[in-house]
């Protein structure tokens, strides 16, 4: 380890015992193939590291329990130790051997025997494991409760079976088409996650973008964030047996994804970003089209949400369910929704706005319950929120070109940037070398959230798992990758 | 309030989209088509380079006349048509949806401006068979292989008032034990392969399986990740193919129902007789004649 590291870490550990926020812990490597590891850190502002590392690096996880996921995917990637970290089992790769099937399924640790939970005994434990397959139209990942009754006393997560390598499948591919991968990452933020993509390569080669297009992604995010959590209210109230609201939520989400279809051709905004600016423009009549089925959709969900949480069997399920007390939120770096339901104010929009966000005033709505229903609040706050930056946005779009053209790639540049995604601050860092796409790596707002769970969880009847985990609506895919 | 929630319910209106609306339709699947009488060298040639998958093939300045089309491995990022309109355009109806891998691939002859095959069944000769197949029932499991969660939001799109699909008797189902169809999405990821299987033998034979997306497909943009084992028929036999990054509600509605369609058109194959035998009230009408109900 060198000085240049040492420096690092020791910076980034006094302004995480500061209280500053950790966002991502990863690594690169360099020229040589020598592992480079960078830290961001929030602390009010941005702020990066890095340095060369050998064999091994003091852990993080010992000051914040947020580094700990990204330490092990930093030790089990480029086989760099993090030094006193309380868990190195493998995150990632499960190496499943190819026997007869269910023979396996949640694959070995690093010494080769088979992956190992953590046990907990004693009079009346039981334990209940569930996944990788759910039953419902959901994403893969394995749940082992250890429970006493009905009580859970213990979680934890086996995730990363939608592990597919995509941050290796960036590494070589043309600065241009890594917008098509960002879009496959997490499939119903596929925007978010093209728009940090393009920002951080705009960034890199200090891109201008025009105005319209600043704003038709802003409204293709704020869309984005509206159509996720009207749709998340709805499966709430499915998930607490209250199917006549899940169904109306779920007709007033396909209202906004027909609107986009008719708009800009696709229902969930893929093929629209690109590096410089979008590829579809909204068209006068377009945008007064949108903005209508906008601002319907947002009075219905309005007058359907209030109605939902005014009825008390549904209060009786949300309220004091998975609770997830504002120092945990904050010891594990929690984002987005899942932050602001445990009165942690914090949106990218605002804190660190880039595009049209500079522009505009945000309303970061707070609740400090920590609770399902908090959640849900945001949610039904935020939805308001996106509706009228909607309105704002289209009224009307400034002028200007959609995107930039001929851009040279050729110098050697890194970067990163961030968006509010439906789910939280969402992260591309990006190293090209030769005009192609050297490193990526994806910090992913449910990468964040993922190992707070459990600790909403502990505590509750194991019956209520699947309403807790489904107000956090977390990706699989979207962490995993 | 809760009073108000169902009396809204009942005010609203049917939200419901009539099935000939559905079949064929593909808008806001940025699927591409391709006009023949269009299609020059030079616009091939322009469109298979830009392809970031090999969805695009042929058409090379080394001579290559042929353009040839795979939708299985399209994820609709529009590129062609951007780059070779007006040979390229948004596709108006598609009816590659619910077909044997071979039908998502198209081939033109570009000196000749036509095209070689055409071996889907075309969106009107669905619609006829649309009566027929009404009023069966079929019970779906949806296995998430490893996708990037597209496919899940459109393939729940399919329960809500718009879609509907309980409407044509077909339901999701929590267990693998009670379904005749797995819908599996995704490329198969190496952590998932185990689990894909298992899944798979769960379901009680005879049993339907339909590759959904690009990714379900072909692997789609994810055909060369070095975690992903690949599309699903390299684990499991795929009766067929739903292509689309995603695929819309209604390009699922297109694919399920003329899958049915086929299945219950095999008389004399193994399939349809185990249908039969297992007394499914799904399946009793092949050909639109209904079969004996066996009791």
């Amino acid at each position: 380890m060198t000085t240049e590291t040492d420096q690092s870490f020791a910076a980034v550990a006094d302004l995480l015992r500061g209280g500053a926020r950790l966002v991502a812990v990863f690594g690169s490597v360099d020229d040589v193939s020598r592992p480079i590891i960078h830290y961001i850190v929030d602390a009010g502002d941005y702020a990066t590291f890095s340095g060369p590392v050998d064999a091994s690096i003091p852990s993080l996880t010992r000051i914040t329990p947020a580094a700990s996921w990204h330490e092990r995917e930093l030790h089990e990637v480029y086989g760099v130790v993090p030094d006193g970290h309380p868990d190195l089992r493998p995150l990632m790769v499960h190496n499943i051997p190819r026997t007869a099937p269910t023979d396996g399924l949640h694959g070995t640790q690093t010494d080769g025997r088979p992956y190992r939970f953590l046990e907990v005994s004693g009079v009346g434990v039981c334990e209940v494991p569930v996944g990788p397959v759910h039953a419902g139209i959901i994403e893969p990942g394995h749940f082992r409760f250890s429970v006493v009754g009905d009580r859970v006393i213990h979680l934890e997560l086996r995730h990363f079976y939608t592990h597919k390598g995509t941050e290796k499948l960036f590494e070589g591919t043309s600065v241009e088409n890594g917008v098509s991968i960002a879009e496959s990452v997490s499939g119903d933020n596929c925007f978010a996650h093209a728009a940090a993509y393009c920002q951080a390569v705009e960034h890199a080669f200090e891109i201008a973008v025009s105005p319209r297009a600043e704003a038709i992604r802003a409204v293709g995010l704020e869309l984005e964030r509206m159509v996720a959590h009207v749709g998340d209210f709805g499966a709430l109230c499915g998930d607490v047996g209250f199917n006549v609201a899940a169904a109306q939520a779920s007709g007033l989400k396909e209202l906004l994804l027909q609107a986009s279809a008719e708009c800009v051709g696709t229902r969930y905004w893929r093929g629209i970003g690109t590096i410089g600016g979008v590829r579809r423009d909204i068209s006068a009549a377009g945008a007064r089209k949108l903005a209508e089925t906008v601002s319907a959709v947002n009075r219905e969900f309005a007058e359907l949400a209030h109605d939902a949480l005014g009825t008390p069997s549904l209060q009786d399920r949300f309220e004091d369910t998975g609770v997830l007390q504002h120092q945990v939120a904050r010891d594990f770096g929690t984002v987005g929704v899942v932050a602001r339901a445990s009165g942690i104010s914090a949106d990218i929009r605002r804190d660190h706005p880039s595009g049209a966000y500079r522009a505009l005033n945000i309303d970061v709505p707070l609740h400090h319950h920590g609770d399902v229903l908090a959640r849900a609040r945001v949610r039904v706050d935020e939805t308001k929120t996106s509706a009228s930056l909607i309105a704002t946005l289209l009224e009307p779009l400034p002028q200007g070109p959609l995107s930039t053209f001929k851009v040279d790639y050729s110098r050697n540049r890194e970067s990163f940037s961030t968006v509010e995604s439906p789910r939280g601050e969402l992260m591309y860092w990006i190293e090209t070398r030769d005009a192609r796409i050297a490193r990526c790596h994806i910090r992913s707002p449910s990468f964040q959230n993922w190992p707070a769970l459990p600790q909403a969880v502990v505590g509750n009847i194991i019956a209520d798992f699947p309403l807790i985990n489904k107000s956090f609506n977390l990706s699989y895919s979207g962490c995993d990758r | 309030m809760i009073s108000s929630i169902l009396r809204r319910s009942l005010t609203g209106g049917v939200q419901v989209i009539p099935v000939e609306q559905l079949i064929g339709n593909c808008s806001g699947s940025r699927m591409p088509d391709v006009d023949s009488a269009a299609l020059t060298q030079t616009l091939a040639e322009k469109a298979v380079l830009v392809c970031p998958t090999s969805a695009l093939s042929g058409a090379s300045p080394v001579g290559e006349r042929h353009l040839t089309l795979d939708y299985a491995e399209c994820i609709g990022c529009g590129r062609c048509i951007e780059v070779a309109a007006p040979a390229f355009f948004e596709a108006k109806t598609f009816a590659y949806c619910g077909v044997p891998r071979d039908g998502l691939v198209r081939r033109w002859d570009i000196s000749e401006n036509t095209e070689i095959t055409l071996a889907a069944a075309s969106p009107e000769r669905i619609e006829r068979q649309i009566r027929s197949m009404l009023g069966r029932a079929l019970n779906i499991r949806q296995l998430d292989a490893g996708s990037c969660n597209g496919c899940e939001a459109e393939i729940t799109a399919l329960t809500n008032p718009h879609y509907d699909l309980e409407r044509f008797g077909i339901h999701f189902v929590a267990s693998p034990k009670h379904a005749d169809m797995l819908l599996v999405t995704g490329p198969v990821t190496r952590n998932m392969a185990n689990a894909v299987r298992a899944t798979w033998e769960a379901v009680p034979s005879p049993k339907l399986v339909v590759a959904v997306g690009a990714c379900g497909c072909s692997g789609g943009i994810f055909a060369n990740a070095s975690a992903v084992a690949g599309p699903v028929d390299a684990l499991l036999p795929v009766d067929a193919y739903i292509p689309g990054c995603p695929p819309t509600p209604a390009m699922l509605v297109t694919g399920i129902l003329a899958l049915l369609r086929e299945a219950n058109g095999r008389r004399s194959s193994p399939r349809a007789v185990s249908f039969r035998e297992k007394k499914n009230p799904a399946v009793l009408a092949a050909n639109g004649a209904p079969l004996p109900v066996v009791r």
